[in-house]
C-alpha cells in the first residue's frame, strides 16, 4: 500500500514515516508543503495520503485544502487528516458528502500505533475514522427530547464506535461480542433514531453524523 | 477676520488693479476717440447723416471703453475689462473710414468688420475674459480670419474705390463674391456663438444671479443682431440700415447691462444679511453649510476644517479632506481668524467673480465657523482615540496568535513526537513488563499534557477561526454548549478576521455565561451580514437580570467590539431570558 506524508515538522513526519514503514506500508512522499503534497499525489500512485491540517506557508487551511482538493481529484485516494485540534465543523467540511475513504484523528493518535494503522487501512480501503472526540462532542450535544436518551448503554457504546467508522467487526472486538450481536445493535439503534438502514459502513457514517448533528 | 484667497483660485497670478492716472487716461484716450469719430463724420464728403452715424458709432465706442475701464478697476484679475476697452477702440477705428484723405481712409476700411470678430470674441469670453473652450476658441480665430483676412482680399481686389490705396486690381464681381463669403461666414459665426453661449448656461453648476443672466441674454441678441446684420449685407436686404441701426443699439445695451451686473455683486450682499440673521439663531455645525450654500446661491458648496494638531483639512465629522486641485473646476477660498487658518469654502469657480459676496459671507460666518472647526476637530480625536483603541487590540491579537502558534510549532508537535518515540521503544523492549509498564504510563501523562496544552492554546487564540472561518468554529460552540443551541450562519465566505474572532469570543463568553447563570433551557444564536455589519445575537430563555459579576466578561467583549467601531448590546429583564447583540462594521 502506497502512503504519502506531508507534515512540515521533520521530526513527526519521519516519525509517522518510520511507524508505518515499520508496519507494512510503502511511504512514497514525504511532503512538507501542500503544493508538493498535490504534486506529488498527481504523479506517484498513492492509496492514501496523509495530510497535517495546518501546512506553510500560512499554516492556516493549506492542509485542509489540498485534502479536500485530492479528494475531489482522485475519489480513489483515501485521505487521512491530522491535526492538533478537531472541530465538529471541519469534519462536517471534510465528509461534506461522503464518509468514503477520509479520516480526520487528533494527532496525539499517531502514538497509538495499531489503532492508528488500523485507521489507514480502513481509510485505504475506502472505510472511514473520526476522532473519537468528535463523536463524543455530538453525542454529548444538549438536545431537546433527546431521542439518543432511548438507547441502551451497550446501544451507545456501538453508536459511539459505529460513529468514528469502525466495521462491524471492529466494533465486536472492541466490545467483545459476537458480529451478530453487533449486527442486532446496529439495526436497533437505526430503528429508534428512526435513520434508514444503509448498505455500506461509510455511508452509515455519515447518516449518524448527519443525525447526530441536527 | 480676512478672507483670503490663494493664488490659484483666480486663475494664474493675482492682477494688481491699473493705476487710477492710467484708468483716468483711457477715460480721456476714449473721449478724444469719439470726438475725432464725430469730427471725421461731419467732415466727410461721402457720408449720409453724418450726425446720425456719428452718434451711433458713439454709442458703442463710449460705454464700452468707459465700462471696460471699470470692469479692469474693479476686476484686474479678470481680462474682460480690457477686453472691452479694445473692443470700444476697434469701433472708432473701423470711423477712420469715414476721413477724406486715403491713408486714414484706406485704414479704416481694413477695419471695417473687425468690430464683428471683436464682438464675438468678447460676448464668448465673458465673464473673465479667457476663451475656455475649445469650439469658442475655433470660432473666434476663424471670426478674425474671416474680418480681417477676406477683408484684404477685398481690398487687393479693388473695393472702396479711389481711396483704397491698397487696391492691386478692379476686379468689383470678384470682391462682391468675398464680400458675400466674408459676411455670410461671419453671421454663422456669431450664430455657432449663441450656441455656444446656451451650452454654457446649462453646464454653468448653480443658478445665475438675475442680473448676469441679463447680460448674458443681452450678450445672445447681440450676436443675433449681427449674424442679422452680415445676412442683410450679403444679401443686400432693403432694411439693411435699419437693421444696422438696431444692432448698433443692441451691442451698446451690453455694457450697460454689465456695469449693472457689477453694481449687483454689491447689491447680492443683502443676502449675507439673511445670513446674519439665520447664524443669531446660533445653527447646529451641520446646518451651517445650507445657511452658507444658500447665501452665496451655490448648492455645491461644501466646508472643509483646518485641524492644527493633524495638519490637515477635515469635515465636520473630522474625516480627512483634500482641497480641489487648481485645474478641477472648483475653487476654495480660506477663512482665517486671528492669522489662523479656519476653514475652507470650496465652491464653483464662477463665485470667483463675485469676490465682495464671498467676502461679505465669510466675514458673517466667522464665528459660526470656529464652532464647526472645535466640532470637527473633536470627532477627528475622537476618531484616533478610536483607532488606537483598536491598533492595541489587534496588536494583543497578533501578540496572541503568535504565541499559539510557537506553542503548536513547538511544545504540541514534540510532545507528540516525544510520545510516539516511547511508544517504539516499548515495542522494542518485549522482555520486561515493568519497564513498558512505566513507558506506558509516561505516554498517558503525556496525553494528558496535550489535552490541557490545547486549551491552553485554545484560551489564547482559537486558531480554527484564523484557519477555517467563524462559521467552522461556531459549530464546536454550539455542540459543547450547556443547553441545546439553534445556530443559524447567514455569512458568507471569509471575514476580516479581526470581526470573525471578535464574534467568536462574544458568543463563546455568551454561550458560557449562559452556563454559569442564566438557567436557561436552550438559546439561538444567529449570525448573520445586515447593511455591511457583522450581526451576532445570542438569546436564551434564562431568568435574565444579569448580575455585574457577569458584567466584568461583558465589559471585555464590548471593549472587543467598540475597538472595531462595533457597539455590544445586553437586554436582561428579570424573568425575560437574556439577548446579547454585537454589531461590528464589516469593511
Amino acid at each position: 500500500m502506497r502512503l504519502a506524508i506531508a507534515e512540515d515538522s521533520v521530526l513527526l513526519r519521519e516519525g509517522v514515516a518510520r511507524l508505518l514503514g515499520d508496519a507494512g506500508f510503502d511511504v512514497v512522499a514525504q511532503c512538507g508543503t501542500a503544493e508538493e503534497l498535490l504534486l506529488k499525489a498527481n504523479s506517484y500512485e498513492i492509496d492514501v495520503a496523509i495530510v497535517d491540517i495546518r501546512l506553510p506557508p500560512t499554516h492556516n487551511d493549506e492542509g485542509l485544502r489540498a485534502a479536500l482538493e485530492i479528494r475531489a481529484n482522485h475519489p480513489d485516494v483515501g485521505v487521512l487528516v491530522l491535526s492538533q485540534y478537531v472541530e465538529v465543523g471541519l469534519a462536517m467540511k471534510l465528509l461534506a458528502d461522503s464518509a468514503e475513504g477520509v479520516g480526520y484523528l487528533l494527532k496525539d493518535r499517531i502514538s497509538d500505533v495499531e489503532q492508528f494503522v488500523a485507521a489507514v487501512r480502513r481509510v485505504a480501503a475506502g472505510g472511514s475514522a473520526l476522532d473519537p472526540i468528535i463523536v463524543s462532542t455530538l453525542l454529548a450535544r444538549r438536545r431537546d427530547d433527546d431521542p439518543l436518551a432511548a438507547l441502551t448503554p451497550r446501544e451507545h457504546d456501538v453508536l459511539e464506535l459505529m460513529a468514528t467508522g469502525s466495521s462491524n467487526q471492529g466494533i465486536a472486538d472492541a466490545l467483545v461480542i459476537t458480529l451478530r450481536a453487533v449486527e442486532k445493535y446496529v439495526s436497533s439503534i437505526f430503528g429508534k433514531l428512526g435513520l434508514p438502514s444503509t448498505g455500506s459502513e461509510s455511508r452509515r457514517v455519515l447518516a449518524v453524523l448527519m443525525f447526530l448533528r441536527s | 477676520m480676512a478672507a483670503s484667497v490663494p493664488p490659484w483660485s483666480a486663475g494664474p497670478g493675482v492682477a494688481r488693479a491699473p493705476e487710477l492716472p492710467v484708468l483716468w487716461a483711457g477715460a480721456l484716450a476714449g473721449c478724444a476717440a469719439a470726438a475725432v469719430s464725430v469730427q471725421l463724420a461731419l467732415a466727410s464728403d461721402h457720408v449720409a447723416e453724418p450726425g446720425l452715424q456719428a452718434a451711433l458709432l458713439d454709442w458703442i465706442t463710449l460705454p464700452y471703453v468707459l465700462a471696460g475701464l471699470v470692469a479692469w478697476w474693479r476686476r484686474p484679475d479678470s481680462r474682460f475689462g480690457p477686453l472691452m476697452v479694445t473692443a470700444g477702440f476697434v469701433m472708432f477705428l473701423s470711423s477712420l473710414q469715414w476721413a477724406n484723405a486715403p491713408a486714414p481712409s484706406t485704414l479704416g476700411l481694413a477695419f471695417d468688420l473687425l468690430p464683428v470678430a471683436v464682438f464675438v470674441h468678447l460676448f464668448l469670453a465673458f465673464p473673465d475674459g479667457r476663451l475656455t473652450s475649445r469650439p469658442a476658441r475655433v470660432v473666434v480665430g476663424a471670426g478674425y480670419a474671416a474680418a480681417v483676412g477676406l477683408q484684404f482680399v477685398k481690398m487687393l481686389l479693388g473695393v472702396g474705390g479711389p481711396d483704397n490705396l491698397l487696391a492691386a486690381v478692379a476686379e468689383p464681381a470678384a470682391a462682391d463674391i468675398v464680400q458675400d463669403v466674408q459676411l455670410i461666414t461671419l453671421a454663422a459665426l456669431a450664430l455657432t456663438g449663441i450656441l455656444l453661449l446656451a451650452v454654457r448656461r446649462r453646464r454653468f453648476g448653480r443658478p445665475l444671479r438675475r442680473s448676469i443672466s441679463l447680460l448674458v441674454d443681452s450678450f445672445a441678441l447681440g450676436l443675433v443682431m449681427i449674424a442679422a446684420l452680415m445676412l442683410a449685407g450679403a444679401f443686400e436686404l432693403p432694411a439693411f440700415e435699419t437693421i444696422r441701426r438696431v444692432t448698433f443699439g443692441v451691442i451698446g445695451v451690453a455694457p450697460v447691462a454689465f456695469l449693472i451686473g457689477l453694481m449687483d455683486a454689491r447689491l447680492a450682499r443683502s443676502g449675507v444679511g439673511v445670513l446674519f440673521v439665520e447664524l443669531q439663531a446660533d445653527p447646529p455645525p451641520g446646518a451651517l453649510r445650507d445657511a452658507l450654500a444658500r447665501a452665496l446661491r451655490d448648492e455645491s458648496l461644501t466646508l472643509a476644517y483646518w485641524l492644527p494638531e493633524f495638519e490637515r483639512w477635515a469635515d465636520l465629522d473630522g474625516r480627512p479632506v483634500e482641497l480641489p486641485a487648481p485645474d478641477s473646476g472648483r475653487a476654495t477660498t480660506l477663512i482665517d481668524l486671528n492669522g489662523a487658518h479656519v476653514a475652507a469654502l470650496l465652491h464653483h469657480r464662477s463665485l470667483d467673480d463675485e469676490r465682495e459676496l464671498l467676502d461679505a459671507v465669510s466675514a458673517a460666518a466667522g464665528m459660526a465657523l470656529e464652532n464647526g472647526r472645535l466640532h470637527a476637530e473633536l470627532k477627528a480625536r475622537l476618531e484616533e482615540l478610536r483607532g488606537s483603541r483598536s491598533r492595541v487590540i489587534e496588536a494583543g491579537q497578533k501578540e496572541r496568535q503568535r504565541l499559539e502558534r510557537n506553542l503548536h510549532d513547538g511544545a504540541q508537535q514534540r510532545l507528540v513526537a516525544l510520545s510516539l518515540d516511547l511508544r517504539l521503544l516499548e515495542a522494542r523492549l518485549s522482555g520486561d513488563p515493568d519497564a513498558r509498564a512505566g513507558l506506558d504510563q509516561a505516554r498517558q501523562e503525556i496525553a494528558l499534557s496535550l489535552e490541557e496544552l490545547r486549551a491552553v492554546a485554545r484560551g489564547i487564540h482559537p486558531a480554527v477561526v484564523t484557519g477555517h472561518g467563524l462559521a467552522v468554529a461556531v459549530e464546536s460552540l454550539a455542540a459543547r454548549a450547556p443547553v441545546p443551541v439553534r445556530l443559524t450562519v447567514a455569512v458568507d465566505g471569509r471575514l476580516p478576521e479581526r470581526l470573525e474572532v471578535a464574534a467568536y469570543y462574544v458568543i463563546c463568553e455568551s454561550l458560557a455565561n449562559i452556563g454559569k447563570h442564566a438557567h436557561a433551557t436552550s438559546a439561538t444564536v444567529d449570525i448573520a451580514r445586515k447593511k455591511g455589519d457583522l450581526v451576532v445575537e445570542i438569546v436564551d430563555d434564562g431568568i435574565g437580570g444579569a448580575d455585574s459579576e457577569r458584567g466584568t466578561g461583558l465589559r471585555g467583549l464590548a471593549d472587543r467590539v467598540e475597538g472595531l467601531g462595533g457597539r455590544l448590546r445586553v437586554w436582561t429583564p428579570r424573568g425575560g431570558g437574556t439577548r446579547v447583540r454585537a454589531e461590528m462594521p464589516c469593511d
